[in-house]
């Protein structure tokens, strides 16, 4: 899952590609995102006041539907003006790279910066409106019942729960004393996996009685009263071995 | 949509262009910033490399003991989730999107940046992409995420904790050049041996290089709270040269000058913090007065090793703003200097294969080489006495100056050079002449062939000596010296051969000081219930 490593392809830096870096507001990103067909989202004019490079953007006029959550539809329209504050790229320099999926790819430098500002009007202070009345909604909270929910904690004679655990206790019934080499190889199969057990996990991986279990347990393991692995059974160290082979020579220490 | 005419809306003419925002683009487009002062430009770079920094990942990973097998419990997955479900523990996921970029550009050579993620760019403002299509029309691609580039050191830096020794040991270093030569021998003698840092630490105390060492013995080095009895001035030294080495390349450089010269008188004393020896006298020491002269003779020395600290990489291992202009200074003296010895590269070859007691030869012919210029009287220690700087065992070289200055040099001169040696085995090791400049007042320069490799050592004109001895042979010879001297025990024998220096194993220097044990035969005695060898001549 992580790429190790992909060589930049540079051809675009190489051209010194110039591209700008554009501070878009939310809203106005969030209209883009609807626009249709090729992708176009307005008109961008670039044009020279007074010695002074005034660049303006212009929205389409599809894009200023509003979607807003609640009642209110189409009430408001987004500013269509927006003109763009210049800033110089200054104490940083500014590269753009890209990834896909099987590439990275450097696009080129930032040569300008800039900040897509609305041209204030009565639309915009609307919609800015709209904007706040959403985030001040609290995302919990409380609401009035009509009528008391008297569904939950019933009383009743046996949980549906409890019914099914006391039968499947029937069915099982006691756990019965198979013989004590069978118990024996379970055991060691199940040490060959883990080197503690808790004397419960054993319980349900053998389903032996506790104590006879226990008094297997004593001949072949050790009980560790505390350390890390506090109240665990492991296997005694003749009989431990945990590399391959251990099979016999569980079976020779048993023997023994 | 090809651009419009201009509009002509009042005075000003303006172009029109159509604005797309491409829908189809699988390309995330980021950006990487750079620090203006970098000077980044990538029109030069020719390859450039880019992969994600995974090594957070073994946090968030937590990787337990493997799955069965020994030590391993039934259950402890489970076990461990529902803990941390019941405290509420929650760890964060591992998202390879959020890790750090690594880039490197033009390749090994080239320079290396790392990314990391600036966060809240996306929040409440989006970022665009805007250029230029073929046809004249705006593209706006949206920026997914912002990674601030930061260039990474290549050179060796010293981590926290070393940072914070050398910074205790400022006032003593003369030599800041050989901190980070003594790191890279440490860190080679890691390489093979068990790490040691004591001797860095027990180095770093004497490493004034005033009189560190055997010369002065104006008391018991540190190293004697380390042996089991009371050590003599005599296993001081030996200590210290031993220690000098490795310190050597630790602290020496240049700023100990002025220091070495309180440091010599002050040898003994621990840490000491700065206010310690304000009033002090010190003998063979040079008043301040002087200091700015060592300056200068220090930074040459340093200078000699600025060569090799490129190639060290240590030309920015200079904490202070001081080495810098030291740097420069020596730099500048480095071309007075018309020894050669004073190669930078003296540095690298330190290492001297064999090493002996010495420190002080060595030091000396590591210092030797920078200190040409007139103005820093080097001290030549008894370069003669070196020859090779290394063969001479048991020489004491302390023994020779009572506590000049100088020796500090020659001290010095033999870590550093014993530390050069370390680091490049197979350079030349005979002991360059090298022209200390201790912090005493006057340092005679005898240029002094010592060192065949031609190391100068850069050391700081004063104060840079570091005794230290050049790697301890494990030798019968030494260890009857010590015997001499005072009973010992294996212990404090082990101690003295430790395997940084000696560079055998640890199981390699019980054995063989077993066998030395073994011929010497040395008479028993128990002190303090512990028994103890020691030899009478």
């Amino acid at each position: 899952m992580s790429d190790k490593g992909h060589d930049v392809d540079l051809t675009r830096a190489k051209q010194n590609t110039g591209v700008w870096l554009v501070k878009v507001p939310k809203y106005l990103s969030q209209q883009w995102a609807k626009a249709s067909g090729r992708g176009e989202v307005g008109k961008l004019k670039i044009g020279k006041a007074q010695g002074k490079t005034v660049v303006s953007f212009n929205l389409n006029e599809e894009l200023t539907v509003v979607d807003c959550s609640g009642e209110k539809i189409s009430s408001v329209r987004s500013p269509r003006e927006h003109p763009f504050t210049m800033q110089t790229v200054g104490g940083q320099t500014l590269a753009v790279f890209t990834e896909s999926s099987d590439k990275i790819a450097l696009e080129g430098m930032v040569v300008q910066r800039a900040e897509c500002r609305p041209a204030v009007s009565e639309s915009y202070m609307k919609l800015k409106k709209l904007q706040i009345e959403e985030s001040t909604k609290p995302l919990r909270f409380s609401q009035r019942l009509e009528k008391a929910i008297t569904t939950n904690y019933k009383p009743v004679s046996n949980h549906s729960h409890n019914l099914e655990y006391e039968k499947r206790k029937k069915e099982e019934g006691k756990r019965a004393r198979a013989d004590k080499q069978k118990v024996l190889e379970m055991l060691f199969s199940a040490f060959e996996k883990h080197q503690f057990y808790n004397i419960r996990d054993l319980v349900d991986i053998t389903k032996q009685p506790v104590i006879y279990l226990k008094e297997i347990l004593r001949e072949i393991g050790v009980y560790n009263s505390r350390g890390p692995h506090k109240s665990t059974w492991e296997l005694k160290p003749e009989y431990r071995h945990y590399q391959e082979g251990q099979e016999e020579e569980k079976e020779a220490a048993k023997m023994e | 949509m090809t651009s419009l005419g201009s509009q002509g809306s009042s005075s000003s003419s303006s172009t029109e262009y159509v604005v797309r925002v491409p829908k189809n683009t699988n390309k995330k487009y980021s950006i990487m910033a750079f620090n203006a002062g970098d000077k980044v430009s990538c029109s030069t770079w020719t390859q450039a490399r880019m992969e994600r920094d995974m090594s957070n990942r073994r946090i968030y990973g937590e990787e337990e003991t493997q799955e069965g097998a020994a030590g391993s419990e039934f259950g402890k997955k489970q076990r461990e989730e529902a803990r941390r479900k019941k405290y509420g523990i929650i760890t964060k996921e591992f998202k390879v999107e959020d890790q750090p970029w690594i880039l490197k550009v033009n390749g090994k050579a080239g320079r290396r940046f790392k990314g990391i993620k600036k966060g809240g760019v996306t929040e409440n403002a989006s970022y665009y992409i805007f250029t230029q299509s073929a046809d004249g029309a705006f593209e706006a691609f949206p920026v997914h995420a912002w990674y601030n580039f930061t260039p990474q050191a290549k050179h060796r830096t010293l981590t926290a904790e070393e940072a914070e020794e050398e910074w205790g040991r400022r006032n003593k270093v003369v030599n800041h050049f050989s901190i980070m030569l003594q790191r890279r021998l440490r860190e080679q003698e890691r390489g093979g041996g068990d790490e040691d840092e004591e001797e860095g630490e027990k180095g770093a105390k004497k490493k004034k290089k005033g009189g560190r060492g055997g010369d002065l013995r104006i008391h018991d080095l540190e190293e004697d709270l380390e042996m089991s009895s009371d050590e003599s001035d005599g296993s001081n030294g030996d200590d210290d040269e031993a220690k000098a080495k490795a310190k050597k390349e630790k602290g020496a450089k240049g700023k100990g000058k002025k220091k070495k010269k309180k440091g010599s008188d002050l040898e003994g004393f621990e840490d000491s913090d700065d206010g310690d020896f304000e009033g002090l006298e010190v003998d063979y020491m040079s008043d301040e007065s002087s200091s700015e002269e060592e300056e200068p003779e220090k930074t040459k020395p340093n200078k000699g090793e600025d060569v090799p600290k490129g190639i060290d990489e240590m030309s920015e291992s200079e904490e202070e703003s001081e080495e810098e202009t030291k740097n420069e200074e020596e730099n500048k003296e480095e071309e007075e200097e018309e020894d050669g010895k004073k190669t930078p590269v003296q540095v690298e070859k330190k290492k001297k294969k064999d090493s002996s007691g010495e420190s002080d030869s060595s030091e000396d012919s590591d210092i030797e080489g920078e200190a040409a210029s007139a103005l820093f009287m080097v001290k030549k220690r008894t370069p003669p006495k070196r020859g090779g700087g290394r063969g001479s065992a048991g020489s004491s070289r302390t023994g020779s100056r009572p506590g000049t200055p100088s020796i500090d040099n020659a001290a010095t001169s033999n870590t550093l050079r014993a530390a050069a040696s370390k680091l490049e085995q197979g350079k030349r090791q005979t002991t360059v002449p090298s022209s200390e400049t201790p912090a005493a007042k006057r340092l005679k320069m005898e240029p002094s062939p010592q060192s065949s490799s031609g190391k100068s050592t850069p050391q700081p004109a004063s104060g840079k000596s570091t005794p230290s001895a050049s790697d301890v042979l494990l030798t019968e010879d030494a260890v009857r010296r010590y015997l001499i001297r005072k009973p010992m025990t294996t212990k404090d024998l082990l101690k003295k051969f430790q395997t940084k220096r000696t560079g055998l194993s640890s199981e390699q220097t019980v054995n063989v000081l077993a066998q030395i044990l073994k011929r010497l035969n040395p008479e028993r005695k128990n002190i303090n219930d512990k028994m103890h060898f020691y030899l009478t001549e």
